[in-house]
């Protein structure tokens, strides 16, 4: 078994937290693990890729062009950014917001729009899962459980190994106090969003 | 045991980055002091440690740089415990000064030098590859490929450095630093070292007599150290019976694992790499016909065997160049060219805009820059909007003039083309070519507001200044036959306040002063729209440039910004030496009370030490003071106007100064009310375009704030020439 999942955002969407509880779940599942992430220039605001490798033996965290089972998208443009690291068949699951970068003011983001965005990506994505996170995240009443719905999202995927158990398990030695609870709710209303689709 | 490394049970399993692990590893050898400054990729490693020191007694301190903390770990060994000093690779240049002399006297406690490299410059200046450090100074190094080696070799470079008596370095790379890898974790030896310093003045005072004993004493010591590599566990040869060998260190030795089927090649793992394991090398070679080296940044392998072994295929041979970091495509790549595997079809990337990093919504640094940029103000019309009704021309000549009369008015309504017209008017140049040309030094411009006035005892009416101008702005009063321009009515022009079309805003912002940066999230002001910033070289280089910039002639005034920690760091040498030399420049300390960048790390400012515990406060403007500067201000950058005053002030102001502009960072603290636009907005661009705040877009009929973006810091609200911002609450 091997699983290579990238993640894809923006600074301060909770990237580097998802993707550390994806990874502590794997490991108390007994699966080998390694992820690489970047800590770039911005606290907030910048493109943030985190690669995630599962498997019973990983060599290096980086995921080969073309070769990813899964992205899991925060944001519209961020994910179309790293589509070519999809395979062929693999599944996307993203979330339905377009954040304009500082360069929207000129040249081709200009013309970039969220209609365009989405159809670019419908276009090259055969199994594409689209999750209005923010809303789901406000009507739980807190915008910052996006990550926790996405998480929840990608662990309901046929390809994903990782037992529920786990990811709760992770969840809960993660983050603090009253947040368990909201995500661990927010994990499974997550979960739903693609056994509905 | 809270601590996340702190977990006793020897053999199990955790989540770790290299940093961490690196932590682990100081852990488990019961290590008693550690100490470094924080640099990205390598600032988890002090605070991991730090986190978990007072479960096993270690003293933890953020130094103020690395040369301080490199001294410190000194110290404590010479007192003979163990100690570890982390870093980034830039780090290590702050602190060659201590480390090139310390490899002579040597140590006696274990000093394990953990440094981080940035290839690719992640979030780095250079990509400075430090193994050339450890040739440079000596000091045995052993490289990291991945979090369990940096484990490992932490926990051993005690030992080495015990053995050998000399600091060892342990290296990681970004990808190691900050990779998470599931990490077996060993015994923690808890230490029960007792320190006590043997006064040796031969070995610890490095006068040239005792110096170059000390010399001859290392050299001796890197021979041992080269048995010891020729031994190392952490030099694996994987003999697989093939033909092809390779060679490999760090990261890249395990992309190329994972690209390539293992079975089909011999393998040769380099980890402890200096001084160079020669005969480990000699021994792999005779096993097999053809040898690839694999190493990210400098051909340190190659050069090291390229002598004996010419026929080796690296860096030119593989197309893998020495600038940036490898990734498995590229290292995939080289063995496709070679026929070695096989190339996988890959799709192109999308023709998508870039998303640079930006300074955050409501980060103070960008309401400073803000102030900055916009201390002159001028009346400023957009022609999309003036329809030429000259309104403007009327309302200038009743305030100044008594009368309705568009020609005694200092702005000028004209005709661009079939479709816009423009109200033009004086924009307070800062090298104004009409007082560079006026014949009797009649015009002078004002350092504070930048207001260029007339003398009219000495305009003798010739019209020079009017030719010179190139935006039309200056003409003769029709009377006295003297020059007259726009004096902006003190900051509130009534022109502005008549337009009926609101095309006329009082703002303008010129980016024509010169400010050297420095190395901070503060850095990411030379992007646009901001655009303030005009250097970064290394920490502290800005104030020392700017004085630089003056001595050589530059200009009049030379602004330097610096963040409060690296002011800390190495601004304050800078400092006292303008102080000394009277360089007339204006140092701008941004503090936001904390190691933003870095993830948040105490500062000497900010009344907190690394292990979590009060300290004393040490004062910007104390230390700004103590250092000879006279002219010291504080101001509150989210008050832009108040800000705007303090610099036109220190625009006037002859010699050394500083501006201390305080506020928190705005990730430490609890978010403000989040502001709305309202519908009335005529998307003047202000927002958006000059002052840059990410969380606002606009389009051609107005702009929006992205509420779960907006901190609430509400200087949008302050600068909006329409007052059309609002908070929400």
């Amino acid at each position: 078994m091997k699983l290579d999942i990238v993640f894809s955002g923006i600074g301060g969407q909770g990237i580097v937290v998802a993707s550390d509880i994806f990874c502590e779940a794997a490991l108390i599942d007994g699966w080998d693990v390694a992820k690489a992430e970047i800590h770039g220039m911005a606290q907030r605001g910048g493109s943030i890729v985190a690669h995630v490798r599962v498997g019973e033996k990983v060599q290096a965290p980086l995921i080969e062009r073309g070769k990813a089972h899964i992205i899991l998208g925060f944001e519209m443009l961020e994910t179309a950014r790293v589509l070519p690291m999809l395979n062929d068949d693999g599944s996307v699951i993203m979330n339905i917001k377009y954040i304009p970068p500082s360069t929207s003011l000129v040249g081709s983001a200009k013309s970039l729009n969220h209609e365009k965005l989405l159809g670019m990506i419908r276009d090259r994505v055969h199994t594409l899962y689209e999750i209005d996170g923010i809303d789901i995240a406000n009507r739980l009443g807190n915008t910052l459980v996006v990550n926790t719905i996405l998480l929840g999202a990608l662990s309901a995927l046929p390809e994903n190994p990782v037992k529920q158990e786990a990811f709760e398990k992770a969840i809960a030695l993660r983050l603090k106090g009253k947040y368990v609870n909201l995500n661990l709710k927010a994990f499974q209303i997550g979960r739903k969003q693609v056994n509905l689709s | 045991m809270n601590a996340k490394i702190a977990v006793d049970k020897p053999g199990s399993f955790l989540l770790l980055n290299g940093d961490e692990a690196v932590a682990r590893g100081a852990v488990e050898a019961g290590v008693n002091v550690a100490a470094s400054y924080p640099g990205t990729p390598s600032t988890e490693i002090l605070e991991t440690i730090a986190d978990a020191a007072k479960n096993f007694g270690i003293y933890a301190e953020w130094s103020i740089n690395e040369i301080v903390a490199l001294e410190v770990a000194a110290g404590a060994s010479m007192a003979g415990v163990r100690a570890i000093v982390s870093m980034k690779h830039v780090g290590l240049n702050v602190a060659a000064d201590a480390a090139m002399t310390l490899a002579y006297t040597g140590v006696i406690g274990g000093l394990v030098i953990a440094v981080c490299d940035d290839p690719a410059m992640h979030s780095s200046q250079n990509e400075q590859d430090t193994r050339y450090f450890a040739v440079h100074s000596n000091i045995p190094l052993l490289d990291a490929g991945n979090p369990q080696e940096a484990l490992e070799m932490t926990r051993e470079a005690f030992k080495i450095s015990e053995r050998l008596q000399l600091p060892v370095i342990v290296r990681l790379t970004t990808r190691v630093a900050h990779g998470k890898a599931r990490v077996a974790i060993n015994e923690i030896v808890k230490s029960s070292r007792k320190a006590e310093f043997d006064k040796n003045a031969s070995r610890w005072v490095m006068v040239p007599s005792n110096a170059i004993k000390q010399h001859r004493v290392l050299k001796g010591r890197v021979q041992e150290a080269t048995e010891l590599a020729n031994s190392s566990k952490f030099n694996v040869i994987e003999d697989n019976g093939k033909e092809i060998g390779i060679v490999g260190s760090g990261i890249g030795y395990y992309y190329a694992r994972s690209v390539l089927d293992t079975s089909q090649f011999s393998w040769l793992n380099l980890g402890f790499v200096y001084p160079f394991p020669m005969e480990v090398f000699k021994r792999f070679a005779s096993k097999v016909k053809k040898i690839i080296v694999i190493e990210e940044l400098r051909p340190y392998i190659e050069n090291n065997i390229k002598c004996l072994y010419p026929e080796i295929l690296g860096k030119d041979k593989l197309g893998l160049d020495e600038i940036g970091e490898f990734t498995p495509d590229a290292i995939k790549d080289a063995f496709v060219d070679l026929e070695l595997c096989e190339k996988s079809e890959t799709q192109e990337d999308l023709d998508l805009p870039s998303r640079p990093p930006v300074l955050c919504p409501g980060c103070p640094h960008r309401a400073f820059y803000y102030a900055l940029n916009t201390v002159n103000q001028f009346v400023v019309c957009d022609p999309q909007k003036c329809t030429g009704c000259v309104v403007c021309e009327y309302a200038c000549s009743a305030e100044k003039e008594k009368v309705f009369n568009p020609i005694k008015s200092r702005i000028r309504a004209i005709r661009l083309d079939a479709f816009s017209n423009l109200a033009m008017t004086c924009r307070v140049c800062e090298e104004a070519p009409c007082v560079a040309a006026c014949p009797k030094d009649a015009l002078s411009r004002s350092t504070e507001t930048g207001v260029i006035t007339v003398n009219e005892e000495q305009c003798n009416g010739c019209g020079w200044c009017i030719n010179a101008c190139e935006y039309g702005a200056i003409t003769l009063h029709p009377n006295s036959r003297k020059a007259i321009l726009c004096d902006t009515c003190n900051g509130e022009p009534v022109c502005v306040q008549w337009c009926p079309e609101s095309a006329l805003s009082f703002k303008g912002r010129s980016t024509d002063k010169i400010v050297t940066g420095d190395i901070g999230c503060y850095t990411l002001g030379f992007l646009p729209p901001v655009n303030t910033v005009q250097t970064c070289l290394c920490m502290g280089a800005g104030i020392s440039q700017a004085a630089g910039m003056i001595h050589a002639g530059v200009k009049d005034k030379v602004f330097a910004v610096i963040g409060d920690s690296t002011f800390f760091h190495a601004g304050m040498p800078g400092l006292l030496n303008i102080a000394y030399n009277k360089s007339n420049v204006c140092v701008i300390i941004l503090d936001n009370n904390t190691v933003a960048m870095t993830g948040h790390q105490p500062t000497p400012g900010s009344g907190k030490n690394a292990l979590g515990e009060q300290t004393k406060i040490i004062q910007l403007e104390d230390v700004a003071r103590s250092l000879g500067i006279e002219k010291v201000e504080v101001v509150d950058p989210f008050d832009v106007e108040g800000t705007r005053k303090v610099i036109r002030e220190v625009l006037a102001y002859r010699g050394p100064s500083v501006i201390i502009s305080r506020r928190p960072c705005p990730l430490l603290i609890k978010r403000g009310p989040t502001r709305e636009i309202l519908k009335e907005c005529n998307s003047c661009g202000v927002c958006v375009e000059e002052f840059g705040c990410p969380a606002i877009s606009i389009s051609p009929e107005r702009a929006e704030i992205d509420p779960t973006l907006c901190y609430g810091c509400g200087v949008c609200e302050e600068i909006c020439p329409f007052e059309v911002i609002r908070s929400k609450e």
